[in-house]
């Protein structure tokens, strides 16, 4: 998907559909306004979001990753959140080893009825990524 | 011009400098414990005291290539139409591979004769191999697990190389093989070599003696390898503690297997060439799931056949491994291909 | 403990199991090679000595029958990791604990001895002896040694159904991961740089995951699978990194810091240095160590509905 080049930075988010997506669909009928940079991909829960979804994003053009789902104890399918704290805890720790400030990975949790607050995250979220930059200095080449 | 040369080692670097502006020189340099080939650049110390890690075979042969992108495109006036943009990668820059060991330019041999002596040789091989001048040092020290000397080559042996130099106490003695390397030679900096041609020799016969030696003879190992095809027990016995990874034939200058992907997003795309290994275990994994050598020890026993029988029996007798002994030094667990053959011979 | 005594207990568990993995000399006096014994004569090649290095477990799941196997303390990690996860039967795999104090690194052996060729390799008390074409070295075992055996807290393996000498204690410090927090304290721009330079070197031959005990996915790795498409085929750093990402991320709970990756590979790449990373996050947040006890559970097989260890991060 194309991006705004010069004025938007790469930012993949991966929704829960249930909270998290209905969250950000609140805060859309809200007509709340956000910046635009982020692209949503929805997913059914957070504990469907494998970390190296996370990685693969930010190793192949992303700026910044956002994960969010629903609150611990409040997961539509029980307890898919409950696994995705532990990896993305986890995840969020070992990026800034690897050389990738950890401000490029947030996860948080976002209910269906949160539009205000999804509203916040994506301008927070958006704003510390355009104050680091992008990821990639130069546009890496395929080969 | 003399038929032969000597450089002094302190001009090694300012004839490095030279030839970087007409070709690309690739040298081995030292990367904290590993000898890597690298595109030399002014300054840059080289590592002559042992062969690198990775042998040069990347240089002509790429681990990865793009063999030409495509793009799609639709004809605005009828969207049913698509044409197919092809474009092939086939520019190659003049190359020189400067400190090649005997071996290492071995393999090269055995590349030309499946990729160019054929109805329709490679281009992408040939345009490469064509434009690259290889400049090899003849080894001073045998290299642990090497066995050159035991499949027809050694320490010092030309073929597959275009300039061979051997390092003496003062300086480097270089003796052109080919019309490529006699236009090394023709660079300032080299003194008439004919003085050193005698101390080179010595050098020469004194490293042969030192090569083990793991098997006396391969008279007759094709065709025993070949009557060993089914003994399967043979075979288990052999590769048990194998694990199937790729290192031996990545690292190994006579290996020459590939792969083609395509590989598209969105309406551009790139075949690519890459290096595939007879040892991973979906090297012959068919479209229908069907995988002809499902086990590790089919696997083995193709790549010691390749080398020790299947090759040699097509074309006339040549080995198709170098004795670099590479695979036998960097295997998790030291599998020993010559070890191997030897028991064959006595199986 | 001498190697008689390993021999013996070989040769008393031969009989029951299909084939016996242990160690003989490799080619050459520097390096060991494993060894599949199915016949008694068998295991008078059988040796034991600082080079016995591979970590033998690796072979269980991919064998049938009843299988022998060879382990030292770190090694036995994998047996209890292996238990955890249901990978193997144990009741069909005989273990011949050997208690070990250290092992050689052959690259650090290299490094001292300036690549020379090894000609003849004894042991003295807490030294390795090496003779190359210059001479004899005297090494102190403790010099060449891998990471691992500073910080070893088991001498004595975690599992065995045969210990073959007596049950011994290293006495070593606890590993309190200084590399690891020495290389965090780095700037960021610099860690970035040190992971590109490194991973660009890769070959992608596999030797690192091939050689883990806890990679058993191998001929349907994601790496390399075509579907689904992780990777591409191409030779550059971003597919690299993205293999030893894929690599880490799947031990992440599981790695039993056998330190086998970074010994094997080609490359001289610290691949073990990102499970080290790892494993110490988890031992702060969940206050797990893999491979250590067969009842536990991997932290990320499982969860708390209260995570103590685990704040809500702020933007």
């Amino acid at each position: 998907m194309s991006y705004v080049a010069g004025k938007e930075l790469r930012i993949v988010g991966f929704l829960c559909n249930w909270c998290s997506y209905g969250g950000a669909d609140t805060a859309g009928v809200g007509r709340f306004k956000q910046p635009t940079d982020l692209r949503i991909i929805r997913v059914p829960c957070s504990g469907r979001v494998n970390p190296l979804f996370v990685v693969k994003a930010l190793l192949n053009g992303a700026d910044g990753v956002l994960v969010s789902g629903c609150h611990p104890r409040d997961c539509h399918y029980s307890d898919g959140n409950f696994y995705a704290r532990r990896r993305l805890e986890m995840l969020k720790r070992l990026l800034p080893f690897l050389g990738i400030d950890e401000r490029r990975f947030h996860y948080t949790w976002v209910s269906a009825s949160e539009g205000a607050r999804w509203k916040n995250v994506v301008t927070d979220f958006t704003k510390a990524i355009h104050e680091l930059g992008p990821f990639h200095q130069k546009e890496e080449k395929t080969e | 011009m003399a038929e032969t040369g000597f450089l002094p080692k302190e001009k090694l670097p300012a004839l490095l400098d030279a030839l970087s502006k007409k070709f690309q020189v690739f040298a081995p340099v030292l990367e904290g414990d590993v000898v890597l080939f690298k595109r030399f650049a002014s300054g840059v110390e080289l590592c002559l005291t042992r062969p690198a890690n990775l042998p040069p075979k990347g240089i002509i042969f790429p681990q990865s290539e793009t063999l030409f992108n495509v793009n799609f495109k639709k004809d605005p006036e009828d969207l049913k139409k698509t044409s197919v943009e092809l474009k092939e990668n086939l520019d190659f820059a003049p190359t020189i591979i400067f400190g090649s060991r005997p071996c290492d330019a071995q393999g090269f041999r055995i590349y030309d004769r499946v990729y160019l002596e054929t109805d329709i040789a490679d281009p992408y091989y040939k345009g490469r191999r064509e434009k690259t001048t290889i400049v090899t040092l003849t080894c001073n020290t045998p290299s642990p697990g090497c066995f050159c000397t035991s499949v027809g080559r050694g320490p010092a042996e030309s073929d597959g190389s275009d300039l061979m130099m051997t390092e003496l106490d003062k300086g480097y003695f270089f003796e052109p093989i080919t019309e490529k390397g006699k236009e090394i030679l023709k660079e300032g900096g080299f003194e008439d070599g004919s003085a050193y041609k005698e101390q080179a020799q010595k050098a020469h016969e004194k490293v042969s003696a030192l090569v083990k030696k793991p098997f006396a003879t391969l008279e007759g190992t094709p065709e025993k390898l070949l009557s060993l095809f089914d003994n399967n027990q043979f075979w288990e016995g052999e590769t048990a503690k194998c694990i199937s990874c790729g290192a031996c034939t990545y690292l190994c200058p006579t290996c020459y297997c590939f792969n083609i992907t395509d590989e598209q997003v969105g309406n551009t795309g790139e075949r690519i060439r890459s290096w595939d290994a007879c040892m991973f275990s979906h090297f012959t994994l068919e479209a229908s799931s069907h995988n002809p050598r499902q086990n590790k020890h089919q696997r083995l026993k193709n790549r010691v056949g390749h080398k020790f029988s299947y090759y040699p029996k097509k074309y006339k007798g040549v080995i198709a491994c170098c004795g670099c002994g590479r695979c036998i030094r960097y295997c998790p667990v030291s599998v020993d291909i010559s070890e191997i053959v030897a028991h064959a011979q006595g199986a | 403990m001498t190697v008689e005594k390993l021999k013996e207990a070989v040769r008393k568990i031969l009989p029951e199991v299909d084939v016996v993995i242990g160690y003989r000399q490799g080619f050459d006096p520097l390096h060991a090679t494993p060894f599949f014994m199915t016949k008694p004569e068998q295991v008078d090649q059988l040796i034991w000595n600082p080079l016995c290095v591979q970590n033998l477990c690796s072979y269980l799941p991919f064998l049938k029958g009843k299988v022998g196997v060879i382990v030292k303390g770190c090694d036995s990690r994998a047996i209890v990791q292996y238990m955890q996860e249901k990978l193997i039967a144990r009741e069909n795999v005989k273990v011949i604990g050997v208690p070990c104090l250290r092992v050689i690194s052959v690259k650090k052996v290299m490094a001292a001895i300036n690549q020379q060729s090894v000609q003849e390799v004894t042991f003295e008390g807490e030294n390795i002896l090496v003779k190359t074409p210059e001479g004899q070295k005297t090494i102190p075992l403790a010099d060449v040694a891998p990471r691992k055996c500073a910080t070893c807290q088991l001498a004595t393996p975690l599992q065995y159904d045969l210990l073959a000498g007596d049950a011994i204690q290293s006495n070593r410090p606890q590993d309190t991961f200084e590399e690891t927090k020495e290389f965090e304290k780095l700037p960021l721009k610099e860690r970035r740089a040190y992971w590109e330079k490194e991973f660009d070197r890769c070959i992608r031959c596999y030797a690192c995951r091939n050689v883990c005990p806890m990679c058993i996915c191998q001929d349907k790795c994601i790496a390399e699978s075509r579907d689904p498409h992780w990777t591409s085929q191409r030779a550059n750093v971003t597919e690299k990194s993205m293999f030893h990402m894929i690599h880490g991320l799947h031990l992440a709970g599981r790695c039993i810091s056998c330190e086998e990756c970074e010994r094997v590979c080609p490359m001289d790449i610290p691949v073990a240095k990102i499970k080290k990373k790892i494993s110490m996050d988890l031992k702060e947040l969940f206050n797990y160590e893999a491979g250590m006890n067969p009842d536990d559970t991997p932290p990320l097989y499982t969860f708390k509905i209260e995570e103590a260890t685990i704040k809500e991060h702020e933007l």
